[in-house]
């Protein structure tokens, strides 16, 4: 510590030197390690942070395609049919009213129209096409911001969150993804690529919780160790780490660095913070209204998360090729599965977060990598191959009722608290085929420029790593909507 | 903010005892060049006059150059020039040109007030890049005169630079620290009690010498430790993205194999640029995704990027999109390199943007020679495999030895390793280890020798605060490593036995194990004592005996067994190993049990089931001796059994009864026959040394797993030369309670009292020994008994091993 009687001026010229080095262009190739350094005034300007509007985000994330017009966005209804062309179908539900005059959604969802009025429904949202659907690609763009391959590894939203803002509650993972297996599953591999903090190293990673009735096991002791046991076992590496001959090494960084996460580590698994992660804690009647499956359990566990402090937290429907929403063949019958897994938890969750004066400070999305279609596959011009497994032109029999290609050109989202404006209709798509957004498109990168700003976070962020300045959103190119805002 | 907060503070704390005139700054507001006038020059000036760029000959780089401009007037500051231009509505004339926002007012009034006062200016300030630029060839340094008879190469270069700078020359470490120090480095794998013990009672003067050469002869281990280091390198893996559309090849084979025979580094680098086979094609083909990809990031230019990374430690990755700001590589440069490995004519883009003009294939240092560009594809290959090796591309020597520097002592002499654009800490240093590595044909072995060999390598290492910056880089000693997650995970292995069976890279890993015996074949029958209607009683329990008489004391010896469903193995007398999961047979160690003469093997075996049912015990082992012999034996009718089970008390079995009976030779099950082709077979054709039984696998051999990746083994998507080198919250939650970890620790335990007959002072003198390679200080000890008690139980036991194997010093090498 610097001894600010003797040299009134030395802190000063130290946080100069300091913020000079990190101006000059001539630092930039003298980094003392490969770890990314925030950009503090890159090519885009001096960045300005946005005033918060909300604490807390969560997720809701449709893996595998969710059919715009099956779910937020119906368009002309033919009931299953023997012999209908499949060009005369475009929704395989008929429309129902909301809670907000304007906006009608698909039967269904009706838990979540009566809460249409808590916020914004995005009907124009468009994903680029990447020439050939693999849905895991199209995940990574949409929870990173950019398209794999990327020189370096580009880091999830909810890593940038976490690197950016920490938790509101210090004990609590500032990043926690919920529902999704990544092992022993199809395209694992192609999700763990973007369910990482990437350059940001692991402390920013997700913590990942598949099953949400589990949960709590993640940030237990170990299993038959009770909590004294848990104690005692600390208390004797606390220990041996004040006896350790090695004295001169209490100030090593590294050292100091370990022994801090330890502890931080231990302070969560002995807190009472970590009742947030057991939802058989929760009331019964209040876990009954969430449990639909894992997705509605997991939908009560962010709740709770996020009441305890978490910052960011993910749950989805989980990605399985060919399952959930995936739907190649038979996306009728499946979709109306989808929406009863999906229907009572949103709403609840909604109006637990009302309710707990909670959601006006937390983010709520619900979206998915893109939509669906009866018969077109990727968007208008898209050379991206037909991947529907029955291909026939008249509906034969009911498995060839739904819709069963991916659609890139224009898909629903979902947005509640967070400053976002209530019961409001946001752009729109085309009432006949090609359904493409006509009104309002709104990109990814917009959307995540949105998010961020709800969260005080400045789309045009960025942090240099390996010589390249890498941003929150692609390039820095991420325009908030600020219409979506009240 | 921190600017800020240290004003305000300065302001709160000082202002009583200092003169006001210091504040005056806070009254008048004066330009302050880092925060008010740089920002407003990079926004609207440097773009085009700053860095490389000097358009119209100007350049705000440094003071002297826009002094000497003549676009500023200090005495008239309202006259100047650069006001001229920048107030100026003449679309011809005014700058920023007319094309790009017009500055504000008031940005132009701070330029105007920065004039007026001086043109001030911090001293070592400069928008100019870096110009060092590395020396190509390369270079024998002339090596300064040896002092106090260190007269090793390295120890010259670093005694005179310490000299020189007025630091201390680092002492040297003690036999056990180097031993454990050096075992980490070369092979991964901590000391054993019995190596420990041998090491320091050696009185051999050579014996580091000789202890460094033990480590990189045994080229298992040896490949074992270092494929960690390929992988991150050549961004090679078992799993990842990318396999499930067969946009990747593994070279882990040819990896492997390089490894164990020690490949020179020159060829291998050829092979894996030209590669010969589809063994070593995996790198250069990088990973392809099904669908468009960026400009940026297709085939030829991740082959670009990935040769200058792994090969120069040139960072090729901003060029391939545009020139580079940060150093002198252009798109052009990056191209180049790419178009030698694309099959088709490949158009250069800006910013995934086509600018009209094809690339040529061509490498980056023509003074070598150049690259053919109408040549074949495999030619062009070639050739640039031969001049990226070309002995006189000391760039490429220069590379790999610093990266080896780096993981010996803990910090690169250019650092971060990729940043090879940068200056050296000790160009003498640097050009010493690559010039060697030269000299010596490659060998990457001998690199690591003459480091590993150096009193600098065996001193002790650097305490460091926080870390600096390159510039304020000085050596002061090694720095501590962290164990890398599979270092980490083959400790914990080695010191709990309890490693996981399969090898799960595609390597045949047996083939390279020098001195493995003949492999044992799978000849046991399923035993058990009499059968009820042909099943075994609910709940039954026996004992299971075999006794085997050895002419001679055995160097080696192991079994592989299991048990439908629950056995413990006893050695005389003692337990040895535990199961209760019959579909994952145990492999265990048998050598350190048995002795010459008669020794007695009991099993108790245990029929756990509910009802009656079919249960059975199988077991193969061997036992090799001196001269290379080996006995094995097996589960067979020679087998005697016993149904009066006497409790087993402190991991020893009570075998006073004598009423033995012939065991029976059970019908197998075909779920019992799969189990043995399966899970038996492999076990058994694993590779033995001759001590240990079936030598362990290894953390590197696996594909990656959850706890790997949280302890900071990377997903190999991109190369990765560098991994973290702190522990996360996230991580010590893995530490604290991830289940295989405590599965380990628990297994460890058992074992552990087992081997020491459960007397404390044994176990904590054991576990200080084989994990920090030191004993227990009496402060340590105490604490220590005081969680173990006079007769400690597995759990006890299980958490002081725990919270051992958690210190820093364990976690870290030095």
């Amino acid at each position: 510590m610097m001894n600010f009687h003797e040299d009134p001026s030395a802190p000063e010229s130290i946080v100069r030197r300091d913020f000079l080095r990190r101006l000059s262009a001539a630092g930039a190739a003298a980094l003392a390690s490969g770890a990314p350094r925030l950009l503090a005034n890159g090519s885009l300007g001096e960045i300005e942070h946005p005033r918060p509007k909300a604490d807390a985000c969560i997720l809701l994330w449709m893996a595998g395609g969710m059919a715009a017009p099956d779910t937020f966005d119906p368009k002309r209804y033919h009931p299953f049919e023997k012999g209908l062309p499949v060009k005369e179908m475009l929704s395989t539900f008929p429309a129902i009213d909301t809670a907000v005059d304007d906006i009608k959604i698909c039967q269904g969802l009706e838990n979540i129209a009566s809460v249409m009025d808590r916020g914004t429904l995005i009907r124009s949202h468009v994903q680029p096409d990447l020439g050939s659907i693999l849905h895991s690609r199209h995940q990574y763009q949409w929870h990173t911001g950019y398209v794999p391959p990327q020189t370096v590894a580009a880091p999830h939203i909810g890593a940038w969150m976490a690197r950016v803002l920490g938790a509101p509650n210090e004990v609590m993972p500032a990043f926690i993804n919920i529902g999704q297996r990544l092992e022993g599953i199809g395209e694992s591999e192609e999700l763990k690529a973007f369910t990482t903090a990437g350059f940001f190293g692991s402390e920013f990673g997700p913590m990942n919780l598949p099953y949400p009735d589990q949960a709590a096991v993640s940030v237990r002791p170990p299993k038959g160790m009770e909590s004294q046991r848990f104690a005692n076992r600390n208390r004797l590496f606390r220990k041996l780490v004040d006896a350790s001959p090695d004295r001169d090494r209490m100030s090593d960084y590294q050292q100091e660095s370990m022994l801090r996460s330890m502890d931080a580590a231990y302070r969560l698994l002995s807190s009472k913070d970590r009742e947030a992660f057991d939802i058989t804690l929760e009331p019964k009647e209040s876990f009954e209204k969430y449990d639909t499956g894992r997705f509605g359990q997991g939908c009560l566990l962010a709740r709770r998360l996020v009441e305890s402090g978490a910052r960011f937290v993910e749950v989805t429907t989980e990605y399985v090729p060919f399952l959930h929403w995936d739907t190649h063949n038979d996306g009728h019958t499946t979709t109306t599965r989808m929406h009863q897994e999906i229907d009572r938890p949103i709403a609840q969750l909604i109006r637990d977060l009302e309710d707990r004066k909670l959601l006006d400070r937390t983010l709520v999305i619900v979206a998915s990598e893109f939509s669906r279609d009866a018969l077109m596959e990727g968007k208008p011009g898209s050379n991206a191959n037909d991947q529907a497994r029955e291909k026939v032109d008249a509906l034969g029999e009911m498995k060839h009722y739904g819709l069963h290609r991916h659609f890139t050109g224009g898909s629903s989202v979902l947005m509640f608290g967070g400053g976002i404006k209530k019961g409001q209709l946001y752009g729109s798509t085309s009432p006949e085929r090609p359904l493409v957004a006509i009104e309002n498109p709104v990109s990814i990168e917009d959307l995540h420029a949105t998010i961020m700003t709800a969260m005080g976070i400045s789309p045009r962020m960025g942090y240099e790593i390996e010589g390249r300045p890498f941003y929150v959103t692609e390039d820095g190119n991420g325009r908030s909507v600020d219409a979506l805002f009240a | 903010m921190t600017r800020l907060f240290a004003r305000a503070f300065l302001a709160v704390s000082l202002s009583a005892l200092i003169p006001a005139s210091l504040f005056a700054e806070e009254k008048s507001h004066e330009l302050d060049f880092a925060h008010d006038v740089v920002p407003i020059l990079k926004r609207n000036c440097v773009h085009c006059h700053g860095g490389r760029e000097e358009e119209g000959g100007f350049s705000f780089n440094n003071r002297e150059l826009v002094f000497d401009s003549g676009h500023v007037d200090l005495d008239e500051p309202n006259d100047s020039y650069l006001l001229e231009l920048v107030t100026s509505d003449d679309p011809d004339t005014q700058m920023p040109p007319a094309d790009r926002p017009r500055m504000g007012a008031d940005e132009i009034e701070t330029l105007r007030r920065w004039i007026a006062g001086g043109l001030k200016w911090d001293a070592d300030f400069t928008f100019a890049i870096r110009t060092y630029e590395p020396p190509l060839r390369p270079r024998v340094p002339e090596l300064p005169i040896s002092r106090n008879g260190r007269d090793h190469p390295i120890d010259r270069i670093l005694d005179e630079y310490s000299i020189q700078r007025d630091l201390p020359i680092p002492s040297g470490v003690d036999d056990a620290t180097f031993l454990r120090r050096v075992s980490l480095d070369l092979i991964g794998l901590l000391p054993s009690e019995s190596q420990l013990s041998a090491f320091l009672a050696d009185d051999d003067p050579l014996k580091r010498e000789r202890l460094v050469d033990e480590l990189l002869n045994d080229s298992v281990a040896y490949a074992d430790h270092w494929l960690t280091f390929f992988n991150d390198l050549l961004r090679n893996d078992y799993s990842g993205t990318g396999f499930i559309t067969n946009g990747r090849k593994q070279i882990s084979g040819w990896l492997y194999e390089s490894l164990v025979v020690n490949k020179p580094f020159d060829e291998m680098t050829r092979e894996l640029i030209a590669p010969p086979t589809q063994e070593s094609q995996g790198y250069i083909d990088g990973i392809k995704w099904r669908g468009e990809v960026s400009a940026g990031q297709t085939l030829p230019i991740q082959f670009s990027q990935s040769i200058s990374q792994s090969f120069l430690g040139i960072n090729m990755k901003c060029a391939s999109c545009h020139d580079s700001f940060v150093d002198r590589w252009t798109l052009k440069e990056a191209y180049g390199l790419a178009a030698i490995y694309a099959d088709e004519s490949l158009e250069l883009h800006r910013c995934d943007k086509p600018i009209g003009e094809t690339a040529e294939a061509a490498w980056l240092f023509p003074e070598l020679g150049q690259v053919d560009p109408v040549a074949p594809r495999e030619e062009r290959l070639q050739q640039l495999a031969e001049l990226m090796t070309h002995r006189e591309n000391g760039r490429f020597a220069r590379t790999i030895v610093n990266r080896l520097w780096y993981r010996m002592m803990g910090r690169g002499i250019v650092h971060p390793l990729d940043a090879m654009q940068t200056e050296p800490w000790s160009e003498d240093l640097l050009d010493h280890l690559a010039t060697d590595l030269v000299a010596n044909g490659f060998d990457l072995k001998a690199t690591l020798r003459n480091i590993a060999t150096s009193a600098a390598y065996q001193s002790q290492s650097e305490v460091v605060g926080e870390e600096t910056g390159q510039e304020d880089y000085v050596y002061r000693g090694p720095r501590a490593r962290r164990m890398t997650a599979e270092q980490f995970l083959d400790s914990v292995w080695t010191l709990t036995g309890n490693a996981p069976k399969k090898v799960e890279a595609p390597i045949p890993r047996h083939e390279y194990t020098p001195g493995s015996t003949q492999p044992v074949i799978a000849s046991g029958d399923w035993i058990w004592g009499p059968l009820e209607n042909g099943s075994v009683p609910a709940g039954q329990s026996i004992v299971l005996r075999k006794q085997l008489t050895l002419a001679k004391d055995a160097v080696g010896g192991a079994a592989v067994l299991t048990c439908d469903n629950q056995y413990q193995l006893y050695v005389n007398r003692k337990l040895v190993s535990s199961g209760d999961d019959w579909k994952q047979p145990q492999s265990v160690s048998l050598v350190s049990h048995m002795t010459e003469g008669t020794n007695t093997i009991d099993v108790i075996a245990t029929n756990d089931n509910g009802k009656p049912n079919p249960a059975g015990f199988f077991l193969e082992g061997w036992v090799v001796f001196a001269d290379g012999s080996q006995v094995t034996f097996q589960s067979d009718d020679s087998w005697t059994y016993c149904s009066d089970v006497v409790a087993a008390r402190g991991g020893v079995i009570d075998t006073t009864n004598d009423d033995w009976y012939p065991v029976t030779v059970v019908p197998g099950l075909p779920v019992w026959r799969e189990v043995v082709d399966q899970k038996v077979r492999p076990l058994l054709q694993q590779p033995r040394n001759a001590v240990d039984g079936p030598v362990m696998v290894r953390a590197s051999l696996l594909k990656n797993t959850a706890l790997m990746k949280s302890l900071g083994r990377p997903m190999r998507e991109q190369i990765v030369s560098m991994r973290p080198d702190t522990i996360t919250t996230l991580e010590a939650i893995d530490l604290a309670n991830e289940p295989t970890l405590s599965k380990s620790f628990a297994a460890g335990a058992e074992r552990l009292i087992a081997s020491t007959g459960g007397d404390p002072d044994t176990i904590i003198r054991s576990m200080f020994r084989s994990a920090l390679a030191r004993d227990p200080s009496s402060d340590e000890h105490r604490l220590m008994m005081e969680m173990l008690g006079q007769s400690p139980d597995r759990l006890a036991v299980q958490d002081a091993m725990w919270a051992v194997c958690m210190l820093p010093e364990f976690m870290l090498v030095r």
